[in-house]
Formats: C-alpha cells, structure tokens, sequence
C-alpha cells in the first residue's frame, strides 16, 4: 500500500485526456485529475467570464450549462464533462449578436459589479427554456434564488428575464430572415 | 460663486439622463478582466494556509511534505519573508491600509485565518493541495475575546470622536418623556462577490512592481505599498479595471497584497493569490459588532430635548478602526441638547473596516428604533414625530443645508406607500394567517467631496478619451464619466472612450463613501473645458478650420466646434491641422462653500412585513422609499444603488451574523451558506423615488452621491414594522427566526 505522499505525488503530477465540446467547438485538453471545471476555464483555457464567488456551490457566481442543464461548474471535476456539451457564458451571444438575456440584462440595468451576472445570464438562460418552471415572477424569484447577487440587483435581474422571455417567444414565431427576403 | 444654475448642467441632455452602462457589454460577455481570472506569462499560484486558533502562538510549521509535493516553488512564512517597513497608515497622505501589520510579521497568532504561510506553486491545483499539506501547531493561550457582544467589557473611550452640545445629561434628567434603550448589531461580512485578489510582478530586473489587485482604490494602495516596500512611486503601478464589488473591504491594502509581492519577488515571477472565500471572511473585513445605548427626552409635544448616544464597536488586536456610530446623530435632528460617545473594544477577531454606510447604518438604526419607541410612548404618528424634530439647518455646525427634502421625502413615500391606512394598534392589521406590520424610518448619509484630477483628449479619428484614476465598483462611474464628456462637447456616448482604475492616469479618488461622483465629474469637467479651449486654439490658427475668428467666439456643439453659422467637428478641425488630438487636464477639489453650507442627502423608508405568528416567519413584503440625492447623473445606476442598498439592509434586519465561536473565538460561518445573505426569493417587491433637486451648492453637476444612503434606515423600518405588528420591541440584529420563536 501506498503512503499517503506516493499517492499524492502521483495523482497531482498525472494529466488525464479531456475531450468535450466547449461553446460549440469541439475540444481536447490535459487536465489535472483534481483539476475543478471552473478552474480550468479561467486558469486553463483563460475564459474568465466563468466567475468564483465561494468554490463550494454556494453562490451560483460559477454556473455554466452542461447539456443544457444549469450547473456549479465549482462542484465539478473537469473530467466528468468527458464527451459533454459546457456552454459558458462566453458561448451565450451567437454571430456577435448578444443574446435576447445579454440583451435585456443591459437595457432593465440587471447588475452593479457584474461579478456574479454570468452566473445569472446562464441560469436565467437555462430556466428560460425549462418547462418545470413556471413563468410567474415568484417562480422565477425562486428558481433564480442559486444565485446570490450581493449588489442587490434581484428586481431588474427578475425584470431582464421577464423581458427576455417575451423576446424569446417573439424571435421563437418571427419570419426566419431568409424567409423574407 | 458656487451656485451655479447658469451652469452648462442647469438644463442637461445627457447628464440626468437614462444611460445604459458603457461598460455593459463587456461585463455581460464575460470580456470584462476582473482581477482573479488575469493570466501573466510565466505566472505561479499563491494560496495561502490560515490559522485555526484565534488566540495563541504558532510553535512550528511542518513544511517538508508540502515542499516535497509536485509543481510546489516556495513556501513564505515568518522566517521565510522579506524584512519590510509597515505603511505609516494615513488618511491625508493616501496610504492608509486596513491592516497594518505587515504579513508574517511575528508567531503571535491574534485572530483566526490570519495567515501563517502562503504556497506558491505552479499550478492553482498544486497549490491548493500542498497548502493543505502544510501542518502548523499552536499553542492556543486562554482569554480570546469572543465579541464585544459576548462581554460586558467596557471599551476604551475614544475622546476624538465624540461631539457635545448644550447639556444633554440634564436635560434628559428633566425630560417629561424619556427613552433610554440599549441596542446590539452583530458583526457583518461584507460578502461582495468577487474575494480579495492580487496579481503581482516584478518587471525591469526588480526596480519596479506592478500590481493587479481588486480595490476601490489604486492610489492608496500604491502610496502604501511604496511605503512598506521602501521604492519610489512612481516604480509602483496599481491596475484595477473591473471589481467584482467591495462595500468598503476593498478601500484600503489587506496583508495578502504584501506577501502576494514578496512572492513574486522571492520566485521572481508573477503570483496569483484569489482568496479563498474562508479566508476572504476570516480576514478581509467586517463590520464589527456594535452595543449602543440611546437616550432621548422630549417634551409632551414630541419636541426632542435631549440626544445622547454612547456607542461600542470591536476591532482587532493588530489595527485599530473606529466605526463611529453616532457620527449622524448630531445632525439628525434640531434638538439643542446632544451629546456622542465612542468606545472601541479590541476582540479576537479579523480586523473590521468600513462596510456600506460605516458607522451610521449602525447609529441609524438605534436613534430610528429609539424614535420608535418615542413615538409609541407619546401615542404620536412616527412620520409626525420626525417631521416635528426636522433639523431646518444643520444643527451641529450651524450651517444652512445645502439642499434638503426631507420632508417632500417622508410625505411623498408615505402617499406611495398608503401610511394613511396604518391602523397605529398593535397586531391590528391582517391578511388571512398573516399579521401585517408597518413601519418606517428616515436615512441619511453624508455628502462628502475630494480633490481630484482628470484628463481628457480629443481624437482624430473623431473619438474622445477621458482618463482618471478612480475605479467603477459597479456603481456605474464609467458611464457618469462619458456622460459628462457628452455632455460638454455633445459627442455621441459610443464615441468616447473612458479609462479607469490605473495609477498610470491622473490621481483620482477612493470609490468609498457616496463620493466618486461629486469628486470625479467637476474635475473631468475641467478637462474637458481644457481641451475644448486647446481644439479652439487649433481652430482659430494659422491654417485652423475658424482661421482668424476669436476663440471666445467658438463653443462646442455636437461633437465639433461651431461660431454661431457653420459647425466643424472636432476630427475635421485636427485634421485640417495636421494633428492627431488635443489634450485638456483638469483638476477640481471641495472649496469655500464647505464652510458655507452643510452638504447630507436624506431619505424615508417604509416597510410592510409579514409575520406568519404560526412558524414564527417574518418576511419583507414591500419596500418604498423616498430619497434625495440631489441630482441623479444615471438614474437607473442610482436607484439600483438605492434598491441594492435596501436589499443589503434586509439582510442587516433579518438574516446577517457572522457567528464566532464562544468557546475559542473561531468564525464558525465563514462561508456563504451558513452566512446566510438576501437571494433573489427574499427580495421585497421595492418602489424607489429619486427626487430631482440638482445640488449645485456640493458641485456644477448638481449629485450628491447614492452608495450608502439607501442601505440607512432600512434595518429601523423593519424592527419598527415588527413591532407594530407584535408589540415586541426588538433592540438586536439581525431579528432572526430563532429571536422571534424565543419571544413568542
């Protein structure tokens, strides 16, 4: 059996192969088998956007979409996102377009620091699409209670999903572009 | 002359006016560079061991293993660290800091997480895995002080801060009615969302530091660091361009700073240090616990006759901080008898600092209960009892206000709120299982002013520039600061680029105390005056786009210069000269009109909660206030700061506590579930008024800054609707769920 510093020296100087599709874009990476899903987007791949409040999921400041689905990425080893789809929040506008939640986020004014905004954008972007979760403010206000917003922004980030959900019902029947013509 | 309606901000068009944050997009894209996700080529990873006493010595550090483990560089500790002056700490002079003892300094151990190493290893996974290798062993002494709430220690009085007037002790003796309460607030965290953060390098073989750190001010932390390091300013630059917030724990250096330079010194590449959220508790600021006794006489009719306000706050055994909280208090209300006390208690504990509102959230929640409690016993209107005791001028200088309307605040936010229905008798209002509670409070901060300097440019290619050396916490001062420019020159905002938060650019001030806006935009203003009158020079000159026309004649007009018949903008002006831009400095500080007038915003709050009697809840329904912060430079930023302060207030009222440990004075909640914040579910539906009455007495753009005001009154407003719908008098915060079982 080995001693407990073997074992360490051993699973720390180690790098796993991690292959994942990141904001759409297929990726291979080495990364440390301790190696947190947070920590290795902002330290790793340099996308900082992906913000720490507390590491312990407790804050929501971390949350990112992994197939789909809203998560602590601070509450995540690297490794098992092997084969998933991570959606950041560097992934959220498409063809330099902001998306309907970026965009409603800066017209209601629904952040002060815009530390723990991304976190924010990507749950409201998850819940947007969530069918389990009523379309009410109380149940927005309740599934959106992940994440803290310590400047106290609550009311315009309730208001900017709100309006974004319209926005999305509306691009959702709109005449595709090509369409029109 | 400082009354300046015939100013160029009597009638804005930009200034005043709905503003979408300059900064937005790249916050809501993720490309906003907060200090903790920086990369430096070549960068190592800090991260540091804290102790787990609170009281005690560090009798030795076991480091083999952990220096044994992969990727790990070096390990600092006392012993292991560079011999370094402390900084001298002072206010005027810009280089005061929150903690004064240097890192490492001695073995003593004085609170817990203060740090006792720090790994410095290739990889944060490295770090963070050889720092929980590191074994330290105390010997933990007797005798921590848990708390100044869990001792009836009197603390050491602080004669500078208290204030007297008239004589206060008799004239309480002979009050026809008295109040004498005593009121407790537990320790806060400041909780911003972004931990403490450093990025430190060492360029040019040594001579020179370079420091990235998440702070509300880069100035004071390069006059301290210039100190203690013992180089010359002008070899230190401090960089912060975005901040996750502060609430005042980032206005002045922490010792992870220091000892986050010293190892990129003793490596001799950049280091990284980001607080873990534990440490950023234990030893990155609070507000410390406050017990403040308050005495009030009056009359029959409601009429003050005597204030007295004898406050106690902790601090720590390695800094010294006053949080004064009576500093409002002689100004509140007219009342010609009023005195103000300080103690400062030393405890186990990280070192407090300023927090939102330092001092006087804490002393506004005593006097505004106590009023409360004045008002019940004189079966008086709480809204008519303050409106019976306004304070006309200011009664501690003498002075004139500025501007005040207060009483347009408290009537209008009561109308809002429907105070009129507010049946006075205790419990008397209900909604099915619910007991409903109205109560109310006034707010006020101060309306504060530094000197500062600002430069602008105008370009070319037909964009402007502006530079100072302030930060934008998130409270929007990018955004003010090209209002401002707009506004001058009439530029369109998506041409004017603004820079902040680098020692680089002219000295700015401290993002801190509702002042960044009064100080920055005056000086900003200056500059861009400045270039104008340079771009008019240009224009006027041999070969200029006004050749031969005065000067004076010209004035700018939609991004260019026009004599009255024909415009030119800028771009054409420079080109036509053959010069790529023009400069404008500018420089603005407070003057003769602070001994004319007294400059403090004032507000109402009003509260409905609910109390559900069965379970004991109590919930913030509604929240309306009224405030007068002279004029609004971006009224959506300012009523968020109004609306977040109210938000953080709430939780002052009824959730916030960091809990220390009564048997060895450990934080036992130093994390974000067991500190239990506001979320999104506790938020109160909230209606926030800003009324518009431009203060040019404080400064040309007429604001008086909006960080703290609304965070006061809030806490007073709920403890005053509980009683009204209970009849129970709660004097400690945070009234938890626990307090209100115990009393039911």
């Amino acid at each position: 059996m080995m001693d407990d510093s073997v074992h360490s020296r051993t699973a720390f100087s180690e790098t796993l192969s991690l292959n994942l599709t990141l904001n759409g874009e297929p990726l291979t990476l080495q990364v440390a088998p301790n190696a947190v899903l947070l920590d290795v987007l902002r330290e790793q791949l340099g996308l900082g956007g992906t913000k720490k409040g507390c590491d312990h999921g407790q804050c929501g400041a971390c949350t990112v979409q992994v197939d789909g689905q809203a998560m602590n990425s601070c509450l995540r080893l690297a490794v098992m996102c092997e084969g998933q789809h991570v959606t950041t929040v560097e992934g959220l506008a498409r063809d330099g377009e902001l998306h309907p939640v970026q965009q409603s986020f800066l017209e209601c004014d629904a952040f002060q620091c815009g530390y723990c905004t991304p976190g924010q954008m990507m749950s409201a972007s998850a819940l947007l699409e969530d069918d389990r979760i009523g379309t009410d403010d109380a149940s927005v206000k309740e599934a959106m209670s992940g994440n803290i917003c310590r400047c106290g922004a609550y009311k315009n980030i309730l208001e900017a999903i709100q309006q974004a959900r319209v926005q999305l019902a509306h691009d959702a029947t709109a005449p595709r572009k090509e369409g029109v013509a | 002359m400082n009354d300046l309606t015939q100013s160029a901000f009597a009638k804005p068009r930009v200034v005043g006016q709905r503003t979408p944050r300059i900064d937005g997009e790249y916050k809501l894209t993720g490309r906003a560079g907060y200090t903790g996700e920086l990369l430096a080529e070549g960068m190592r990873y800090g991260y540091p061991v804290p102790a787990t006493i609170a009281n005690g010595v560090l009798e030795s550090l076991e480091l083999d293993d952990a220096l044994a483990m992969p990727g790990v560089v070096d390990i600092l500790h006392h012993g292991h660290f560079e011999s370094l002056h402390r900084s001298p700490n002072s206010m005027a002079h810009g280089d005061m800091v929150s903690e004064v003892r240097l890192p490492f300094e001695d073995e003593r151990i004085y609170y817990h997480g203060q740090y006792v190493a720090l790994v410095v290893a290739e990889t944060f996974e490295q770090a963070r895995a050889a720092a929980q290798r590191v074994v330290a062993r105390y010997r933990e002494d007797d005798g921590a002080v848990v708390g100044l709430l869990h001792t009836d220690t009197q603390g050491e009085l602080q004669e500078s801060a208290g204030t007297s007037r008239g004589d206060p002790e008799a004239a309480f003796g002979g009050a026809e009615v008295k109040i004498d309460s005593t009121y407790q607030i537990a320790a806060e965290s400041h909780l911003q969302m972004e931990m403490h953060a450093t990025l430190a390098e060492w360029r040019d073989d040594g001579k020179r530091l370079v420091v990235h750190e998440s702070t509300q001010g880069v100035f004071f932390q390069r006059n301290a660091m210039a100190r203690i390091f013992g180089i010359a300013q002008e070899n230190l630059e401090v960089i912060s361009h975005y901040i996750g917030s502060g609430f005042g724990n980032k206005l002045f250096m922490w010792p992870h700073a220091v000892a986050t330079a010293v190892a990129a010194r003793m490596v001799g590449r950049p280091v990284k240090v980001v607080l873990p959220r534990q440490q950023d508790m234990t030893g990155g600021g609070n507000r410390p616990a406050s017990r403040q006794r308050v005495r009030l006489g009056a009359d029959r009719s409601g009429k003050l006759t005597s204030v007295i306000h004898d406050s106690t706050t902790e601090t720590s055994w390695v800094h010294q901080y006053v949080d004064a909280c009576g500093s409002a208090t002689p100004s509140f209300y007219a009342c010609d008898n009023v005195s103000t006390s300080q103690r400062v208690l030393e405890v186990n504990h990280g070192t407090p600092c300023p927090m939102r509102a330092p001092g006087e959230v804490s002393g506004i929640f005593a006097l505004e209960t106590a009023m409360d409690e004045l008002a019940v016993e004189l079966g008086m209107d709480p809204v008519a009892l303050r409106q019976k005791n306004n304070a006309e001028q200011d009664p501690a200088s003498g002075l004139p206000w500025s501007s005040k309307h207060l009483d347009e605040c408290l009537t209008s936010a009561a109308r809002r709120f429907g105070w009129d229905k507010r049946d006075p008798a205790i419990g008397s209002m209900r909604d099915g299982d619910e007991i409903i509670g109205y109560g109310m409070a006034s707010c006020t901060w101060s309306a504060g002013r530094q000197p500062c300097e600002a430069r602008v440019e105008l370009r070319a290619d037909g964009s402007l520039f502006a530079a100072c050396g302030t930060q934008d916490i998130g409270t929007g001062t990018y955004t003010i600061v090209a209002q401002a420019v707009a506004e001058l020159t009439g530029t369109d905002l998506s041409r004017i680029e603004v820079k902040l938060g680098e020692t680089s650019l002219p000295a700015g001030p401290l993002s801190g105390g509702s002042m960044a806006t009064a100080t920055v935009l005056p000086a900003v203003a200056a500059a861009v005056r400045d270039a104008l009158d340079a771009i008019k020079e240009v224009a006027v000159g041999s070969g200029g786009a006004f050749e031969g026309s005065d000067a004076d004649s010209l004035s700018a007009e939609a991004g260019g210069l026009t004599d009255g018949k024909r415009r030119v903008s800028f771009a054409e002006i420079l080109e036509t000269s053959k010069l790529s831009s023009v400069n404008g400095k500018g420089s603005a500080a407070p003057g003769d009109e602070r001994s004319e007038y007294s400059f403090r915003s004032f507000g109402a709050h009003f509260v409905e909660i609910r109390i559900d009697p069965e379970i004991s809840r109590v919930r913030v329904a509604r929240v309306v206030s009224t405030i007068d912060i002279g004029r609004a430079i971006n009224p959506p930023t300012a009523r968020n700061q109004v609306e977040g302060g109210i938000v953080m207030g709430l939780g002052m009222g009824l959730l916030e506590k960091l809990d220390y440990d009564p048997r060895d004075a450990r934080l036992i909640n130093a994390n974000v579930a067991d500190y239990i914040v506001p979320t999104h579910a506790d938020a109160p539906e909230i209606d926030v008024e800003l009324l518009d009455y431009p203060d040019f007495k404080h400064n040309e753009f007429g604001g008086r800054g909006v960080g703290e005001i609304g965070l006061t009154g809030v806490a007073p407003a709920i403890a005053n609707a509980i009683y009204h719908a209970t009849g129970k008098r709660y004097r400690d915060l945070p009234i938890t769920i626990e307090a209100l079982l115990a009393s039911s």
